[in-house]
């Protein structure tokens, strides 16, 4: 119950911050729109035939599914480094440390955000990738019965890196770095839209650092390949590792990050 | 009661020597600091800037872990009992900061209740009282962001309230306030102390407004406790002179000489104007009583009397020149 009375407060705080005006909408929508539209027509001057390289790695006749799964699973993943850029407006505001005044579990406090945050910010491009798919008549590309387990699976990844990350900016108020590398690199080598096998080895190791790399992979195997959990029993497996090693250093570095600032009283330095 | 023992804070700050190199400098900001708040009692912290009187707030708030010593909140320890103390206490600063400007203020006080663990009719019923006693009803679906200043703080003091704490602590609550929004916060703090047996810790560097409220003064200087007692006491202690302004009929000059001798253990300085003298008398008690009764003896008629009683401020003035001299 007080998980849920917690993640309705961030939801609701989130909804009442976030869409204040009109503009909102542009970033939920209109520009991850842009950015697949934009990565759509960048295939098309290429030979996307069945003797092209790409195809060696992937189905091209897929290549608007791909895209778009590619980029809804990535606006997840992205708009939490966007939440979690936000906690820098809590230090300056003064209410991070007020949130931290309160008896509320930090934990539940860091990954409820990322879930409100969630919630708030992939509703509008998610009924956008429906859209698309009834509309284009790729619809009877995906496999139905899959997206519920796909959908859940995207949702608590993105949940717990979504988590990760504000604890990481509660750590330290520079923490902006990220924001950086985790736009246009975690972009291109999670495979959002070139497949990650089609990398050099060196691509590849980067692909493994961003969690995003291993979601897609399952999500699109579940969706577009209609593979089963069982099938995908070891890129499971893999993912509940990178998942549970994102839990742990969560609550390692939350308990770190609240004895530095107790120490140190940079809760208010901004 | 909270009880805080010795308790100190030391940080490590670190001072640029040139462009690529820092050093790191031991600060003190609190040191050895002894301090208990009542219930229902308004105890006054005060220093100059600097003196360490956010740090103590800090730590008692459990914000800031104290470096040595320790702080209980009514037998709880603030450090290991953390989140059993953070459900007692709550904090106040002035300012405009500390609110989510985008949000209502009913919806900043649902935020903040629900992460104090409230909620349903018994939030919003805390809600609705907390609005009412601040004043702010009318006013609790408006953006904070068109708040007043002296709205924003009174918000903050509901803010400060919803979790009913036991223990308040008032980082300069009254900062840029104007007269009347001041005074009507100072009659919230006085009935949340007396009334609702709230135990209140104040900083303020209004010391009018420490003398009216506070029942005890902690005075620190460079993190360390300078003097602790009534506010009464305190300026009795430290300021000695009562200052008497008093502007008579045309003194001549054996009634002058007459004056001075009769007020034994004052100074006195006479300014003659066309038709009166103002006499200026300073004296280590209250002089009023005799001055009149000379007048009388002397049939001198008077036409203006002032006194002017030795003032905590006063006392905090003599104590920072004594301490820098």
């Amino acid at each position: 119950m007080r998980i849920l009375s917690i993640l309705q407060a961030e939801v609701v705080k989130s909804h009442q911050h976030n869409f204040h005006n009109k503009l909102i909408y542009f970033s939920l929508l209109i520009w991850p729109a842009l950015l697949f539209v934009t990565a759509y027509y960048s295939f098309k001057p290429f030979n996307l035939s069945s003797s092209s390289q790409l195809s060696k790695y992937m189905d091209v006749n897929q290549i608007t599914m791909y895209l778009l799964t590619g980029y809804m699973c990535y606006i997840y993943f992205w708009s939490l480094v966007q939440s979690a850029w936000n906690m820098s407006y809590e230090r300056q505001a003064g209410t991070l440390e007020l949130i931290f005044l309160t008896p509320v579990p930090r934990l539940t406090v860091m990954f409820a955000r990322a879930a409100g945050n969630m919630l708030e910010a992939v509703w509008l491009f998610t009924a956008f990738t429906l859209l698309v798919l009834l509309t284009t008549g790729h619809a009877g590309e995906i496999h139905w019965w899959n997206v519920p387990v796909a959908f859940i699976l995207l949702s608590i990844s993105a949940i717990v890196w979504g988590g990760f990350l504000n604890i990481v900016f509660l750590f330290s108020r520079d923490a902006g770095i990220l924001f950086t590398i985790f736009e246009e690199p975690m972009q291109f080598f999670s495979g959002v839209r070139i497949p990650v096998l089609a990398f050099p080895l060196w691509g590849k190791i980067i692909a493994f650092f961003f969690p995003l790399t291993y979601v897609l992979e399952i999500f699109r195997d579940l969706v577009l390949n209609g593979k089963g959990l069982v099938e995908l029993g070891e890129q499971s497996f893999i993912l509940f590792c990178v998942l549970a090693l994102l839990c742990t250093a969560s609550v390692f570095l939350l308990k770190k990050a609240e004895i530095h600032a107790k120490e140190t009283g940079n809760m208010v330095l901004f | 009661m909270i009880e805080a023992k010795g308790i100190g804070k030391v940080y490590s700050v670190k001072k640029k020597k040139s462009f690529f190199r820092s050093e790191k400098q031991i600060v003190r900001a609190v040191n050895g600091l002894n301090l208990t708040i009542n219930e229902g009692e308004i105890v006054g912290l005060l220093g100059l800037n600097g003196a360490g009187k956010t740090t103590t707030i800090k730590m008692l708030s459990t914000l800031l872990n104290p470096s040595e010593g320790t702080i209980t909140v009514d037998g709880l320890d603030a450090v290991q009992d953390a989140i059993q103390v953070k459900a007692m206490v709550n904090m106040i600063a002035g300012g405009e900061r500390m609110l989510y400007w985008r949000l209502t203020g009913a919806e900043n006080l649902r935020y903040f209740g629900k992460l104090y663990g409230l909620s349903g009719n018994a939030l919003e019923k805390r809600i609705k009282y907390l609005l009412d006693i601040v004043g702010l009803t009318n006013a609790s679906d408006t953006p904070v962001e068109l708040y007043s200043k002296g709205m924003k703080q009174r918000l903050q003091i509901a803010r400060g309230l919803i979790n009913d704490p036991k223990y308040l602590f008032l980082d300069e609550p009254t900062l840029g306030l104007d007269a009347p929004v001041a005074k009507q916060l100072r009659g919230m703090v006085k009935t949340l102390a007396k009334s609702d047996r709230k135990g209140i810790l104040l900083t303020s560097h209004y010391l009018e407004e420490v003398e009216e409220l506070c029942d005890r003064v902690y005075i620190i200087e460079k993190g360390s406790l300078i003097l602790h007692d009534t506010p009464e006491n305190i300026t009795a202690s430290v300021v000695k002179d009562y200052h008497v302004t008093i502007e008579t009929s045309v003194l001549s000059a054996p009634v002058q000489y007459r004056m001075k001798q009769g007020l034994i253990g004052c100074t006195l300085g006479f300014t003659e104007n066309a038709d009166s003298t103002v006499m200026q008398i300073k004296a280590p008690f209250d002089p009023t009583a005799q001055i009149i009764d000379l007048c009388v003896k002397e049939s001198v008629s008077i036409q203006k009397l002032e006194l002017k009683r030795p003032r905590l401020e006063d006392a905090i003035l003599a104590l920072a020149k004594e301490k820098s001299a």
